[in-house]
């Protein structure tokens, strides 16, 4: 039991932290074996990015133990971890995008590579030895997500880090750029290299990882081998309670046309046409960059974008801006979340009424009731986890966060909903009740238009699926009878829908 | 512990007005003499007027380097038109210009698509040379002076250094505009607008706020309170000169960004900017009556605007926890 140096490369005991009003660590303990890939589960708000930012230094610990290779760590700095031979992969990358990929590896440590000549040299090396064959002289920001990825890990190695903590890092990986992850963690793995591996997504614990430890509340609620654990087991333990299904059942009896689009043409988008019926869901499906987003912003009026033409109940409107979307009784959810969806430093409540704001406007004047009344009956009805309506989003989960964006336009009640990837980055119960309002909106008369990059969600959630790609529609499917197979290969435009 | 610190932080400024003036009153009883309470309000006068007008900029995300310039132009302006319009028609003329001005700003803002505060920064700076040297063209670099006018200016004399009961006119001016602003920013849906753009253009735009129409309005006040700064300005000292404005716009920023308003746009409050004014203009006062050389004076000034950012910051980082 006990962790000795040999056995254990890192030891929390019983670490706790505070914020004010949250408790967001209740007294912790993991042991990760040397070696081994360690998962780590749990819903949002579980306090997984907590305890991975207090072993990194970026937050002090309240209370308990932290032993790494041997060492008890008090008080640490992002720098001196790394140092200390324990680097960590964040979701949203730490990599400077104006500079080359070389630069960003041997940053701030030019001097030791004695030079340029030295550190592209040395980078290269490094990403030879994972496989990556990414031009170091190439800048960050040309890269994609994948290859920042592969930077990353270099970056680490570099350090001969001794545990990589990646946080969520298949979370906008293509499954090609994810089976080289794979080979990649199991390299690692063979170098005597600790990983911790935090994921929302079951199919990658189970694929790869030898221990998963599941965090639930700010406490550990499990951990064992993986081959101990079952999927029913895994989920239960993570959302508390037991899940039935991952999906709801898709929404039936879809009725008469709602929306027609037509001639929509940008640079990106060539002769997109379709059409959405009441009480449907439909799945936009496609590689990222396919042109998935680009269709619903130009309809949303998002992008400027001329030429095309939009019916609604038979009627042609003209969208310049969201605004105008808004009254013609579109709503979205943005793909970016942070970036897009929330004013991060505003209150849930403002978050929530920030569409419906001439709901409770009177001769240019807020009522201040009316609105309370809308923040609170939201976070109650979606079941909002938070401490108060005046908090600020920005200390809410990730999808207690994009509940409040739905919530945002549930209010207005927009018959046509337009989700771009609603369900990234958040948990398996709160996924399970974004579809349910999914299908309720449909149900209710009105029509849903999902994108999302999961393919197993788009063919469980919608009636009828089109897919992208290059910029045109490929094919149009009920994914009910068509294999996924087919639906993916038109999504990657290898014909077959003609 | 923490409460203590935070909320030490968000009174900070005005511990540190009273801490100021406390300390200024021992060493230097002249500091609470009427007259140099006078003339604490006097000064307070145009200043204020300015910066709750940037107030506005700032909380909507943007910044506007432009306010020399519209000051300059609009008090040359308006003392010239005071003979041909007579005092109410110059008074409405210079109102209007300066809220011109500023929509001009936000219409070149809007149409060269610049969305990030230093894009602005560059195009006001480039406006606030503009409209100087019209002002310039105008007065061929001449200086105007009531006694010059005909007939007296009563109304703009009253302006400048008449009083109503104990308070200026000025400072009258001062708490009308204050209210006003006040209750625009905080009970109106245009002020939560500009708020919400200030915190997030790209969100507040996709949740169909009217985000350019923000624009257009914070810069449009800015440009108006601007204006009335400058007819406040030129009605004390009795004369208009085409620089006039010359260091109005940073010391607006200063003042807002020391009173607790984050120039990162979305949180901050006309109030605070009073707050900040107070300060600014108190630790001028202090280091005269202390007989500081004005070179002093100005990297005292430099001293707190990098403070004030310092604060800012570190307000963020603690936010941003959990």
């Amino acid at each position: 039991m006990d962790a000795t140096g040999s056995e254990y490369i890192l030891s929390i005991k019983d670490v706790t932290k505070s914020f004010p009003g949250v408790k967001a660590l209740g007294g912790v303990s993991i042991d990760v074996k040397r070696g081994m890939v360690h998962g780590v589960v749990g819903e949002n708000g579980a306090g997984k990015s907590t305890l991975m930012k207090i072993l990194s230094g970026v937050y002090k610990k309240d209370t308990g133990t932290i032993i790494f290779d041997g060492q008890t760590i008090e008080h640490t700095t992002p720098h001196e971890s790394m140092l200390r031979g324990l680097a960590i992969i964040y979701q949203e990358l730490n990599l400077v995008n104006s500079m080359s990929v070389g630069e960003n590896i041997f940053l701030g440590r030019f001097k030791e590579m004695k030079g340029m000549h030295g550190t592209h040299t040395k980078a290269r090396a490094l990403l030879d030895s994972i496989g990556c064959k990414v031009s170091t002289t190439k800048l960050v920001s040309e890269l994609s997500v994948s290859n920042k990825q592969m930077v990353e890990i270099a970056k680490a190695l570099s350090f001969q880090s001794k545990l990589i903590i990646m946080d969520e890092p298949s979370t906008s990986l293509t499954s090609e750029e994810m089976a080289l992850l794979v080979k990649i963690i199991h390299q690692l793995k063979d170098q005597g290299i600790s990983i911790i591996y935090i994921s929302h997504k079951l199919d990658e614990i189970f694929d790869f990882c030898d221990i998963v430890t599941v965090m639930r509340d700010g406490k550990v609620i499990d951990t064992k081998p993986k081959t101990e654990f079952t999927r029913d087991e895994l989920i239960t333990k993570m959302v508390g309670r037991t899940i039935e299904n991952e999906y709801p059942e898709r929404p039936r009896n879809p009725g008469e046309n709602l929306m027609e689009v037509k001639g929509l043409n940008t640079r990106k988008l060539h002769d997109i046409q379709f059409h959405l019926r009441r009480g449907e869901i439909l799945g936009l499906v496609g590689l990222v960059g396919a042109g998935r987003t680009e269709i619903v912003r130009a309809i949303f009026g998002a992008d400027k974008v001329h030429g095309h033409q939009v019916t609604i109940r038979g009627k042609a409107v003209t969208i310049r801006n969201p605004k105008d979307a808004k009254d013609a009784g579109l709503g979205l959810i943005p793909e970016d979340r942070k970036l897009q969806g929330l004013v991060l430093p505003f209150s849930v409540e403002h978050n929530i009424s920030m569409a419906s704001i001439d709901r409770f406007t009177r001769f240019g004047f807020v009522r201040r009731s009316l609105e309370k009344g809308i923040g609170a009956r939201q976070v109650q009805s979606l079941k909002i986890k938070t401490p108060n309506t005046k908090i600020a989003i920005k200390n809410l989960s990730g999808g207690n966060q994009q509940k409040c964006i739905v919530g945002r336009w549930l209010e207005i009640g927009p018959s046509i909903f337009i989700m771009d990837e609603p369900t990234k980055g958040i948990d398996v119960g709160a996924k399970y009740e974004i579809y349910v309002l999914m299908k309720e909106i449909a149900e209710k008369g009105g029509a849903v238009i999902l994108i999302s990059s999961e393919l197993p969600e788009v063919l469980h959630m919608s009636n009828r699926v089109l897919t992208i790609s290059d910029g045109r529609i490929t094919g149009e499917f009920d994914p009910e009878h068509e294999s996924a197979d087919t639906i993916m290969r038109a999504a990657l435009g290898l014909g077959g829908a003609s | 512990m923490k409460q203590v610190g935070a909320v030490l932080r968000d009174y900070l400024v005005l511990v540190m007005i009273l801490g100021l003036a406390l300390l200024t009153a021992i060493v230097q009883p002249k500091f609470i003499s009427p007259a140099n309470l006078v003339n604490i309000m006097r000064q307070f006068g145009p200043l204020i007027l300015v910066s709750l007008g940037m107030t506005f900029v700032i909380i909507g995300g943007f910044i506007d380097l432009s306010v020399a310039g519209t000051i300059n132009l609009v008090a040359v302006v308006t003392i010239s038109l005071i003979g041909p319009l007579g005092q109410t028609g110059a008074l409405v003329t210079g109102l209007v210009l300066g809220s011109v001005c500023g929509a001009i700003n936000a219409v070149l803002i809007l149409t060269a698509g610049a969305i990030t505060q230093a894009e602005a920064l560059f195009i006001t700076f480039g406006m606030s040379t503009f409209y100087s040297s019209i002002a310039l063209i105008y007065t061929g670099g001449s200086t105007y002076h009531f006694w010059d006018l005909k007939k007296s200016p009563d109304m703009f004399l009253a302006i400048g250094s008449g009083s109503i009961g104990v308070l200026s006119v000025s400072f009258v001016i001062f708490l009308v505009a204050l209210a006003i602003l006040w209750v625009f920013h905080t009970k109106t849906a245009a002020g939560r607008a500009i708020s919400l753009t200030g915190g997030n253009k790209t969100a507040a735009r996709l949740a169909g706020v009217p985000v350019s129409r923000s624009i257009v309005l914070i810069y449009t006040i800015a440009g108006f309170m601007a204006a009335l700064g400058a007819i406040v300005l030129f009605s004390r000292i009795t004369t208009a000169a085409p620089v006039i404005g010359a260091g109005f716009e940073t010391n607006a920023i200063l003042s807002v960004v020391v009173g607790g308003t984050t120039l990162k746009g979305g949180k901050g409050s006309v109030l605070r900017t009073v707050m900040g004014v107070l300060l600014v203009i108190l630790l001028n006062n202090t280091l005269d009556l202390l007989g500081v050389s004005s070179y002093m004076q100005w990297a005292a000034r430099g001293a707190i605007l990098v403070f004030a950012i310092w604060l800012d910051n570190r307000k963020e980082v603690q936010g941003n926890q959990l």
